[in-house]
């Protein structure tokens, strides 16, 4: 065999390879049930901020409690040791990675999307509308 | 209508130039095309498209001056000022907001185009023409980014130009009507002013850099491609080879900077995160250094050409796919600093027409590139070279595709989520293929083209495979990186920077015109050094010793009350006062070593600082102190921001509604609502009660049983309430008391309660981690820049 075609047949072999590895290892966006069926085991769950209920933080005890609702409109009380990210009042949807205990969500990671150039608009829409100025 | 305190003109005017900057550039491709396909006519056409060239340029400059003219006179009725500026913006970070947009962005591209355009006229000599359709179709394509008109019903670009009430959105809306909207509804007084993540120094120069950069993968695109086109398939080597390190150099410098302001801007502590849209400035970097090599290859042993052409493609490929990828929104959930969407199919378009024009192009000739059919001897420099270049093809590949995931699932189908440790990932795969690639360039500058005497070989790589080897092992100890992989890939690092150092100085006697490659791959050598020493080892020396579950630390952070001294790592730290200039609430931490008498030694004061920013959120930024040897890297992930009014110091609103000889707990005290007289003025003949006077007298009792007692009255004259405020002090701890109105049906009163600024030890969270090595890090990537510099300067020299 030639010694193009032994490193083409390499190359090929770890293409496969990284292909493979990303499948393997990517996890899955589940619920909060789903997450609660085996509890203690990592997941990735996206939810909306519950901004009708409280958000706690606390800085003293390092710790940051709010609540979430799944795509499936389950809610759970979620635990974040850590500080508030900047602007977490305001997020929408939430991507968090961590595990359910019987009562809770322990979030070891948060990622927010924060509303886009579109709302902003529309919140200026809505503050012009009902001012008394006019 | 017209409207009061618009500057329209200055709009049009700018629209007007991007549609001229359009057509002259639809005109420039055209005509040099032309001149390419006919030499006859090429007398003719050549004059034209230059001059279209030139146009399309001083348009661009036209569109670019009149953004500057409306950012800078606070123009707000246009979007792009009032999104990205505000009024309190100093001038130097206005240069920013022209490119914290999407279209400032897309013009500083097609700017660094037009220069290389203007350039590539001027030096190209006979490569021109062709060359110059290539670019021109490019701009054409950059410009209409910008072009925001409809054509059949498809908005094409989105117009910096945009006056907010033209936009989709708002038609229709009352206030659009109002002749005097600018002056009467409050939005429009200020701008929502640039994303304070934004307003560093490394993020004026960064993006311009990095810009560059992109703008520079073009050239040998182009090249490639005209000359895949006139089927000179190797020729076009010589021409692009020096503007490859240029491409090579800048977009290098520009992903460094981008590290640097990661490192020094932003909190998530460290350079590096193997976040997308770093990822996808990286990837185009690592191929065109492949592909660089690869000409390198070609020029030496005419070999290896149809890689070479396909990799110098497929890095400007890949910086479309990166802004498509940054910019059309599809990696929303897994990027925290992607671009909001908006031009999705518009550039998802562009990106399959490059490519499939590339690939058709590609494959149609791939039968008439000439290839060496020879086999390398498995001792040449070619063939490591040439395997080296295939790493870096792995290296790039995998980056690509676990960014590409968002990707992978829409074309799929799929909902895959991101590995859970994604950066864990990135790093099991990079560092294996980091060492093989780190080997290599030690290794292949000492071998031969052609066939390497291995006995010479041995000889001239034992020395610093020995000295790499004590090293290796001497800096391991210093800061205990046993691990297996690492120590190999520290001990290859080493060996790389000093065989470099020894072709450097033995075999091309020390000549620094030729010691482009050396220096740039001791560069390389030392990068990877750092990025693996700061990484592998970093301390987070604020964290405490709990564990919520495996791998789960409970607490990264530390809290530091004012005037207390704590320990952390091996310092005693002070929070010792915080002052606010202007936007910035800054605190002034002093660190302390702790002697063996007992006594502190003071070392350092950082100043963490957080940006206060009322639209956009407060942001905390670093503070690191540098040693030689590591970094004290510091963040703030708590402060009490809040601006204290010396004249009223009271804070920590609560209410409490009290009925008449109730009580309340507040603040781990008994608040007692003894008694509410009413003290009416009553006019006689209408009965009616003109002036009204509450006093209600509050008691509070703390947790020693101990009492004290104010009131509170709330007074009503001629229609008009006033409240007058109750004070109680116990001990150190003082409140405040607002009577602040009745509710008659409850037969209750709520009163406001106020803490004291004092009653609290004010304190900061802190995060902190120790870098060792970081230098290493920087230094490796100026090297390399200088190495690459200094190889790209031969190269230009070597071509006249």
């Amino acid at each position: 065999m030639k010694k193009t075609e032994i490193v083409l047949i390499l190359l090929v072999a770890v293409i496969i390879g990284v292909i493979m590895s990303l499948t393997f290892n990517a996890s899955t966006y589940i619920t909060f049930a789903d997450a609660e069926k085996q509890m203690g085991k990592e997941f990735t769950v996206i939810g909306m901020l519950n901004k009708e209920k409280e958000i706690l933080f606390e800085p003293r005890l390092n710790l940051l409690t709010f609540f979430a609702v799944d795509s499936l409109d389950n809610e759970r009380k979620v635990y974040y040791h850590d500080s508030k990210p900047q602007d977490f009042e305001r997020s929408e949807k939430i991507t968090m990675t961590g595990f359910s205990t019987d009562s809770s969500f322990v979030a070891r990671t948060i990622l927010m999307k924060c509303p886009s150039k579109y709302n902003e608009q529309q919140s200026i829409q809505h503050d012009t509308l009902t001012s008394p100025t006019y | 209508m017209e409207f009061i305190g618009e500057h329209t003109l200055i709009g049009n005017l700018g629209q007007a130039f991007v549609s001229i900057a359009f057509a002259a550039t639809i005109l420039a491709a055209f005509s040099f095309y032309r001149s390419a396909i006919n030499e006859q006519l090429k007398a003719i056409w050549l004059p034209v498209a230059r001059a279209a060239f030139y146009s399309h340029g001083l348009a661009i400059i036209g569109v670019i001056s009149c953004m500057f003219i409306m950012i800078y006179n606070h123009y707000f009725e246009y979007q792009y000022v009032w999104q990205h500026s505000s009024l309190e913006l100093p001038t130097h970070y206005m240069i920013s907001c022209f490119w914290e947009g999407q279209e400032g962005s897309f013009l500083l591209w097609t700017f660094w185009n037009i220069i290389l355009g203007s350039i590539l006229i001027k030096k190209s000599n006979s490569w021109e023409p062709t060359v110059m359709t290539i670019v021109s179709v490019i701009q054409v394509f950059l410009v209409s980014m910008i072009l925001g008109i409809y054509v059949f019903g498809i908005k094409l670009g989105s117009s910096p130009f945009v006056l907010i009430r033209n936009l989709e959105e708002n038609l229709g809306l009352p206030w659009t009507e109002m002749a005097n909207y600018l002056q009467v509804v409050p939005q429009f007084m200020d701008g929502r002013g640039l994303n304070p993540l934004l307003q560093n120094y490394w993020m004026v120069i960064h993006p311009p850099i990095l810009f560059l950069g992109f703008a520079l993968t073009m050239v040998p695109f182009s090249f490639a491609i005209a000359g895949l086109w006139k089927k000179q398939y190797s020729e076009w080597i010589e021409e692009a080879l020096p503007w490859t390190y240029a491409g090579i150099m800048v977009l290098g410098t520009g992903i460094l900077m981008g590290g640097a302001w990661a490192y020094e801007a932003l909190s998530f502590g460290g350079f590096w995160a193997w976040d997308p849209v770093e990822n996808s400035s990286l990837v185009p970097w690592i191929i065109l250094i492949a592909a660089a090599h690869l000409m390198l290859i070609y020029r030496a042993r005419k070999s290896a050409l149809p890689t070479a052409i396909g990799l110098t493609i497929l890095a400007f490929i890949l910086i479309i796919y990166s802004t498509y990828l940054t910019r059309s929104g599809i990696l929303g959930d897994t990027s925290v600093h992607a671009f909001a969407g908006g031009l999705s199919s518009q550039l998802l378009v562009y990106l399959l027409t490059f490519t499939s024009a590339s690939i058709v192009l590609f494959f149609s000739r791939l039968k008439h590139i000439p290839s060496n059919k020879k086999e390398d001897a498995v001792s040449s420099r070619e063939f490591w070279m040439f395997i080296g270049s295939m790493v870096l093809f792995i290296s790039a590949f995998q980056i690509t595709w676990f960014t590409s995931l968002p990707v992978i699932n829409k074309v799929f189908g799929t909902n895959m989520a991101p590995p859970l440790d994604a950066i864990a990932l990135y790093n099991s795969w990079q560092t294996p293929l980091a060492l093989l690639i780190v080997f290599l360039v030690g290794i292949t500058q000492h071998l031969s083209y052609k066939k390497t005497n291995i006995k010479k070989l041995i000889k001239q790589i034992a020395f610093s495979l020995i000295l790499a080897g004590a090293l290796a092992l001497y800096i391991a100890y210093t800061v205990q990186m046993w691990h297996a992989l690492y120590l190999s890939l520290l001990w290859a690092t080493l060996f790389a920077a000093i065989a470099n150092f020894e072709y450097w100085r033995k075999i091309l006697k020390g000549n620094w015109n030729h010691s482009g490659a050396s220096v740039a791959h001791i560069g390389f050598a030392l990068v990877i050094m750092g990025a693996l020493l700061s990484n592998a080892n970093k301390r987070t020396i604020s964290s405490n010793e709990g564990f919520i579950a495996k791998d789960f630390p409970s607490n990264e952070n530390i809290l530091l009350e004012k005037g207390d001294t704590t320990h952390m790592g091996n310092y005693h730290v002070l929070y010792k006062s915080d002052t606010l200039l202007g936007i910035n609430k800054t605190y002034e931490v002093e660190y302390f070593n702790l002697l063996e008498d007992s006594s502190y030694a003071y070392q350092f004061t950082l100043h963490p600082f957080i940006q206060l920013n009322e639209i956009m959120g407060n942001v905390a930024e670093p503070a690191t102190e540098h040693f030689a040897l590591y970094d004290v890297y510091t963040h703030l992930t708590y402060a009490d921001t809040d601006v204290h009014d010396s004249n009223n110091p009271y804070h920590h609103e609560s209410l409490i509604n009290i009925k008449q000889g109730d009580s309340v707990i507040y603040n781990q005290h008994f608040l007692y609502l003894d008694s509410l007289m009413v003290n009416a003025n009553t006019n006689l003949e209408s009965a009616r009660a003109l002036d009204v006077m509450l006093i209600a007298k509050l008691r509070m009792q703390n947790m020693q049983g101990e009492f004290s007692t104010t009131q509170s009255i709330y007074a009503v004259k001629n229609n008009m309430a006033q409240s007058f405020p109750g004070f109680i002090e116990d001990g150190d701890l003082k409140y405040k008391f607002i009577f602040d109105q009745v509710n008659p049906e409850a037969g209750s009163i709520q009163i406001k309660a106020y803490e004291h600024i004092d009653n609290e030890k004010p304190f900061i969270v802190m995060k902190a981690i120790i870098f060792p090595y970081i230098n290493v890090l920087w230094i490796g990537m100026i090297l390399m820049a200088i190495g690459t510099g200094i190889a790209m300067i031969q190269l230009f020299r070597n071509k006249k």
